[in-house]
């Protein structure tokens, strides 16, 4: 690591403003990928502005029809959240299933979807749910806010508040490991929303992305057989020493089906 | 002399775990000295290249830096050759061509993590800082990865005393009367297989501070180690600096698994920091160093045939080893050869066998000893071959093993290669293994799984290895006995996780008749350094050298005790019983406690001992079933059933043979070191890439003894460390090759990750 300045944010209004006077520091929320990367000095921020422990940023609550999660809560409070359990379960399973027990206690929602690493699961479910990214400056779709590889919607010193997540019908997450990272080799969240049935796929491309065959396909019944033969581009999908195209695409199929079957209550 | 030992005690749970569990270890990167620097090493980007110049000015600059040391201090000190152990002849008497290599490397860099720099500074942010400051110029050259192609004529070479990258080329067996054997075969079952190159990272990561007493030159090492004898010598020779002119420290260890054992370059430029600068000098080593730059494990690939004659009966072996030792030998690299030639008939009377050996130098991090050290790696062979041939004769696997068997009145066998197996009840075994296994009952269990569309599969491993003996002269335990009856025994043997602090006082306990509790072990302790010899603890043989004399030496405390106490008596010796911790006049009816022999002074003896291979035996049985949707793949039983003569504590052994079985498994499912073939950069560099086993990996194992007592040593026991892996490897993958057999897949090499199984189901089946 590089040496640098830790600041510890007494707000989020703090925090926003001493990013705008310095262009050149990180937010520090949960770490679980910033302070590696800071000890293989892969970065070198002039500062560390902490806000993984603001209170205000850690609310979670259901507030007209929606689900709302602060960006500090970490993964491990979304996924024993009561409140987030009876709101949509899959988001609770989906947080779950992150990382380790280590990681859950420190990596944040927030952290997560701002990272947009293409092998995370909360882009999946932010996508797939139609959710709301809120910031300090306005309010970003997520169909809007997921930009490729890393990259997101989100400007220069602009901070996650929270994610407003509609309630959907149904919904339900599958995720193949990866062997090694644990992260998702792929993942396919599906749901039931208002604006129709969404397919969210992540893991296997550049960033998670909607598989928009596959939701016409399944527009007239959430069944696995309106599944078979949808096309699936798969020309951007990573291909590594791990898995290549092709048996990731497979994957993304194995995953959709398995998450439908879940969605009919079938293991 | 038969062993009366574990049978004071109930279960006993480690002496250990109340310090270790609760944060109270101390491990070498826990010690700070007054004064000490700190050292950054800066490692090679690339596998292989001249390098041209380096300019370190900038970095001496730099506030905090005290010194900069590269390659040619290295040269300068003659810190350049390791020790190696390919010591004996190769085929036709040739000698092993052992590359120098200067702790800092100069002139060249032939692998991606090679130190070529190393930084001192206050602090080691300074000292990194300070290092990226260096400027290197490299004039690439072409590296040689793989060890075929590293063979292969025209290969880039890398070093000059090694022509055609080949340091060794050795033999074992007879080829004539392979041959002849193979051509009056009814059968020839052939099968090249990878045991692939794994990391062993251990939790502990490497670390070490080096002080240097200028009024004595010598040196004080506090160190992760697997033993201070062994390091010592590999540091000496490497050095030049007398044996006798170290010291180390070195309290708990976190893991070891072979990689702690040798001397690394890493010492040395620390020793020359710490000489240079007059301070202690400490370097712990990162998570990703470790995975790079600590030696790794296996890198074999061979080539086997096995004939078989009309009833299926084995008439002869041949294996052809190609060894990846990486860029340069390591100190402890002879388990390749001698460990897979020692074992290479396997549990089988096989008449005729033949191995030949090509030591392979490549530009990736050097290979050493790892769990089995060879071991793991022949039983894979044979018991792949075997299984293989069972599927291709279309006979019970476990019928095959049973014809071949070395029958339990053969014991003690002499090898073909040469080799003694002491003891062993292989048909016993089996019938044990295939009974807890329920093998009967497989058939019923494979339909249930493809009931829920999954496949299931079958595997059997039967195997045996060389445990024990150690290249030390002898094995010395001290034992000292103060007034109060309290014992404490001294070794030179070092427990890294494995509870020879239980073991050990158990042995002791037991001789001497005394609560567990009487008795503390002491491994490795500076004021013993120099007085005691003994084997560091590798090659699972700790309890048979070092325990046994343990054993003895607490009966030779009785016996100088008896002298004692028969003074105090005023009896003949003759007439002074012992037992339970009091010395009894036959007549008289007298007593004495142990401690008060001890009254006027303490009294302490040293026993000795040397004792020769020990061979633990086992059938281990593996149930796998896989998604042929995913590829992926779950052990969903494993049996294990093993010959670990006398066990002295139960909860001791199980958990050495269960971390052994999830090794194994381990690098069956996805463990690899993977270069990249063109360049030679390391594509698994962190647990990001490098998949480490995980708990979940392996189900409760199902474990039985079947022993039979060793004679080589007074406890009857047989080394375990490593037994657990040598099993798995072979059951495991026998097991998922069983499954994907009748889909007409023939054999895969590990790793056998989700996605190459999948590929492998996908492409055997017909697309839909």
């Amino acid at each position: 690591m590089y040496a640098l300045n830790y600041v510890k944010a007494k707000s989020v209004k703090e925090a926003a403003g001493f990013l705008a006077r310095n262009p050149e520091a990180k937010l520090l929320s949960g770490g679980m990928t910033l302070l590696p990367t800071l000890k293989a000095r892969l970065a070198r921020p002039t500062h560390l502005v902490d806000i993984g422990h603001l209170a205000e940023l850690r609310k979670i609550a259901v507030k007209g029809g929606r689900l709302l999660v602060g960006a500090g809560a970490r993964h491990h409070e979304v996924a024993t959240s009561a409140v987030v359990k009876k709101a949509i379960p899959a988001l609770a399973g989906l947080a779950g299933e992150i990382g380790d027990p280590q990681v859950r206690n420190r990596g944040t929602i927030g952290g997560s979807v701002a990272n947009n690493d293409p092998a995370a699961d909360y882009p999946a479910a932010v996508l797939g749910l139609a959710a709301t990214v809120v910031t300090t400056k306005r309010e970003i779709a997520a169909d809007r806010f997921f930009q490729g590889l890393f990259t997101t919607a989100l400007e220069d010193g602009e901070i996650i508040v929270r994610i407003e997540f509609p309630l959907p019908k149904r919904a339900a997450y599958s995720k193949f490991h990866h062997p090694a990272s644990g992260y998702a080799m792929a993942g396919v969240f599906i749901a039931q929303t208002a604006g129709g049935v969404r397919v969210a796929v992540t893991g296997a491309g550049p960033g998670a992305f909607r598989w928009t065959a596959a939701e016409a396909a399944l527009a007239n019944g959430l069944k696995p057989a309106a599944l078979e033969g949808v096309k699936l581009d798969s020309r951007e999908f990573n291909n590594d020493m791990h898995a290549d195209r092709e048996y990731r695409a497979n994957l993304v199929r194995v995953m959709a089906k398995r998450a439908l079957a879940k969605l009919s209550g079938k293991k | 002399m038969s062993a009366k030992t574990h049978h004071n005690h109930g279960p006993v749970g480690r002496v250990e775990d109340a310090r270790l569990t609760t944060g109270a270890g101390q491990f070498a990167a826990d010690w700070n000295l007054p004064g000490q620097l700190h050292a950054y090493f800066l490692r090679s980007d690339r596998a292989h290249a001249e390098i041209v110049s380096i300019n370190a000015g900038q970095a001496l600059k730099h506030a905090g830096v005290r010194a900069v040391f590269t390659g040619a201090d290295a040269v300068r000190a003659g810190y350049i050759k390791p020790m190696h152990t390919l010591t004996f002849p190769g085929k036709g008497g040739m000698q092993t061509r052992a590359p120098d290599r200067p702790v800092l490397a100069h002139g060249k860099v032939r692998f991606v993590g090679e130190a070529l720099a190393m930084v001192v500074a206050d602090t080691l942010a300074a000292a990194q800082d300070a290092a990226e400051l260096i400027e290197v110029e490299y004039r690439d050259l072409p590296p040689a990865v793989q060890p075929e192609a590293a063979l292969a004529p025209g290969a880039p070479q890398l070093h000059e005393n090694v022509p055609g990258n080949l340091a060794l080329e050795a033999e074992a067996g007879d080829a004539a009367a392979v041959a002849a054997a193979f051509a009056t075969a009814a059968h020839v079952t052939r099968l090249k297989v990878e045991v692939t190159r794994v990391a062993p990272n251990p939790m502990e990561p490497r670390a070490y501070i080096a002080t240097h007493d200028a009024r004595t030159d010598g040196y004080l090492l506090h160190v992760c180690c697997q033993g201070i004898t062994t390091l010592r010598r590999h540091l000496a020779a490497y050095t030049g600096v007398p044996e006798d002119k170290f010291q180390f420290e070195v309290r708990d260890v976190g893991g070891g698994f072979g990689q702690r054992t040798p001397a690394y370059p890493e010492h040395g430029a620390l020793m020359l920091a710490a000489k240079q600068t007059g301070r202690p000098v400490k370097w712990v080593s990162t998570r990703s160093e470790g995975i790079a730059c600590d030696t790794h494990g296996r890198a074999n690939i061979i080539d086997g045939a096995l004939a078989l004659d009309r009833d299926g009966k084995f008439l002869a072996m041949r294996l052809d080893w190609v060894n990846d030792m990486g860029a340069y030998l390591s100190p402890a690299s002879m388990g390749h050869i001698r460990n897979t030639s020692t074992c290479m008939t396997g549990v089988y009377r096989i008449p005729a066998l033949y191995a030949s050996y090509r030591v392979a130098l490549t530009n990736t991090n050097p290979v050493s000893s790892y769990r089995g050290a060879g071991r793991p790696d022949i039983a894979y062979a044979v018991e792949r071959l075997v299984s293989q041939a069972a599927a291709e004769l279309k006979v019970d696997a476990a019928e095959l093993r049973r014809r071949n068997f070395i029958p339990p009145d053969a014991f003690p066998y002499k090898t073909p290669t040469g080799s003694t197996y002491e003891n062993a009840d292989l048909p016993g075994m089996l019938e044990q293994a295939l009974k807890l296994a329920d093998w009967k009952g497989y058939p019923k269990r494979r339909a249930r799984t493809e009931t829920r569309g999954k496949l299931r599969g079958i595997g059997i491993a039967a195997v045996i290895e060389n445990t024990g003996a150690g290249q030390a002269a002898k094995d010395e335990v001290e034992i000292a006995l103060d007034a109060a009856g309290n014992v404490t025994v001294y070794t030179m043997s070092k427990s890294q996780g494995h509870g020879h602090e239980t073991t050990f006082a158990m042995i002791v306990a037991d001789a001497l008749e005394v609560p567990l509790a009487r008795v503390r072990v002491r491994q490795c302790t500076p004021e013993k350094q120099h007085r005691l010899q003994g084997n560091h603890t590798g090659g699972s043989r700790s309890t048979v050298g070092a325990g046994s004399v343990c054993h003895l030496a607490a009966h030779k405390l009785i016996e100088a005790g008896r002298a004692l106490a028969a003074l105090e008596l005023a009896v003949e010796p003759s007439q002074v019983e012992y037992g339970k911790g009091l010395f009894r006049s036959r007549d008289s009816k007298r007593t004495l406690k142990l401690g008060d022999i001890a009254r006027t002074k303490p009294v302490s003896v040293v026993a000795e001992g040397k004792f020769g291979s020990t061979f633990p035996n086992g059938c281990h049985i593996a149930e796998v079933e896989i998604d042929p949707d995913t590829g992926a793949a779950e052990i969903a039983s494993y049996a294990a059933v093993d010959d670990l003569g006398t066990v002295i504590n139960h909860a001791v052994v199980e958990g050495q043979l269960h971390g052994g079985v999830a090794m194994g498994a381990g690098q069956i499912f996805g463990e690899h070191v993977v270069y990249d073939r063109g360049t030679g950069q390391l594509l698994t560099g962190s647990f990001m890439d490098y998949f480490m086993p995980r708990a979940g990996l392996v189900p409760a194992i199902k474990g039985a003894e079947h022993p039979t007592p060793s004679r080589v040593s007074p406890l009857g026991v047989k080394g375990v460390g490593e037994s657990g892996c040598t099993g798995s490897l072979p059951a495991v993958a026998n097991a998922v090759m069983d499954a994907l057999a009748p889909l007409g897949v023939g054999h895969l090499d590990m790793p056998l990750t989700p996605a190459k199984l999948w590929h492998a189901i996908h492409s055997a089946r017909p697309r839909d």
